[in-house]
């Protein structure tokens, strides 16, 4: 698989979308959800690998935020609603 | 002592105490009346079960759509967890002395979601922290029993996470 010439298109892509920037879900730390199931509900939710999903997990017990996932504001709303359905703490913020 | 859950195929089989069973019952009667309180949106569990959207109060419309559109859903599907789950407990046979019973994978996430949601619930209305977690309960506080059954939900759940994460 050659991925050559998609790298020289990519700064022009990343160019076009920076005017249409992404809205972020934010997950909050919080003192009763597990942190064995904040790792089992990234990974379930959203196909992440246990590193990935642990290194996120880690992002909000030691910070207390991580962003999890990006996209359209619909995608960030629904993305939201099921870390909800989930006991997860999660909002979905525009960064300006 | 034999462990709690167990992996078959892609479900679990679990094996508790029978009393532990007879516990586990009390919790979706519980958080079935904490869900029915959907009016009391200053209930401190209740917003942390269904929390806002949106931080930013700019975005007030779209937060009240947003509710409008999925908190039926959310209700909806954590009544279902309840319901299944307490179906589930129904099948429990006693064997040696303990309950088992095999949850299929729908029912294993009705589970872990009401063990949560339980943990959630409780753990708010204790005021848990991170910290006091790790210390040790006075029994003669008045709510003693309370945080007993939260280090019990705890337990449980996490047995249950470690089983699923494998």
């Amino acid at each position: 698989m050659s991925t050559a010439p998609l790298e020289v298109e990519q700064p022009e892509v990343e160019e076009a979308i920076e005017t249409d920037r992404p809205w972020i879900v934010i997950v909050w730390n919080d003192p009763v959800n597990l942190m064995s199931y904040v790792v089992y509900v990234f990974q379930k939710l959203f196909g992440y690998s246990r590193e990935k999903a642990t290194r996120l997990m880690l992002q909000v017990h030691h910070d207390g935020k991580a962003a999890v996932s990006e996209g359209t504001r619909e995608k960030a709303e629904a993305d939201v609603a099921r870390l909800h359905a989930h006991g997860l703490w999660a909002t979905l913020e525009h960064p300006s | 002592m034999s462990a709690r859950f167990q992996r078959r195929g892609d479900g679990v089989l679990v094996s508790l105490e029978t009393a532990e069973v007879e516990l586990l019952r009390s919790v979706p009667a519980e958080l079935q009346t904490v869900l029915a309180g959907s009016s009391a949106k200053d209930d401190p569990v209740y917003n942390r079960l269904f929390p806002s959207a949106y931080l930013d109060p700019t975005e007030e419309n779209a937060e009240q759509e947003w509710q409008e559109l999925v908190h039926p859903e959310l209700l909806r599907e954590r009544l279902a967890a309840l319901e299944l789950v307490a179906t589930t407990l129904d099948r429990a046979v006693t064997k040696r002395g303990r309950a088992e019973l095999e949850l299929e994978p729908d029912e294993v996430q009705a589970w872990l979601g009401v063990l949560n949601d339980a943990r959630l619930a409780l753990g708010t209305r204790l005021g848990v922290t991170e910290q006091a977690e790790a210390e040790e309960i006075d029994p003669a506080a008045p709510d003693a029993a309370a945080h007993a059954l939260y280090a019990w939900l705890t337990w449980l759940q996490n047995d249950l996470i470690e089983t699923l994460l494998g």
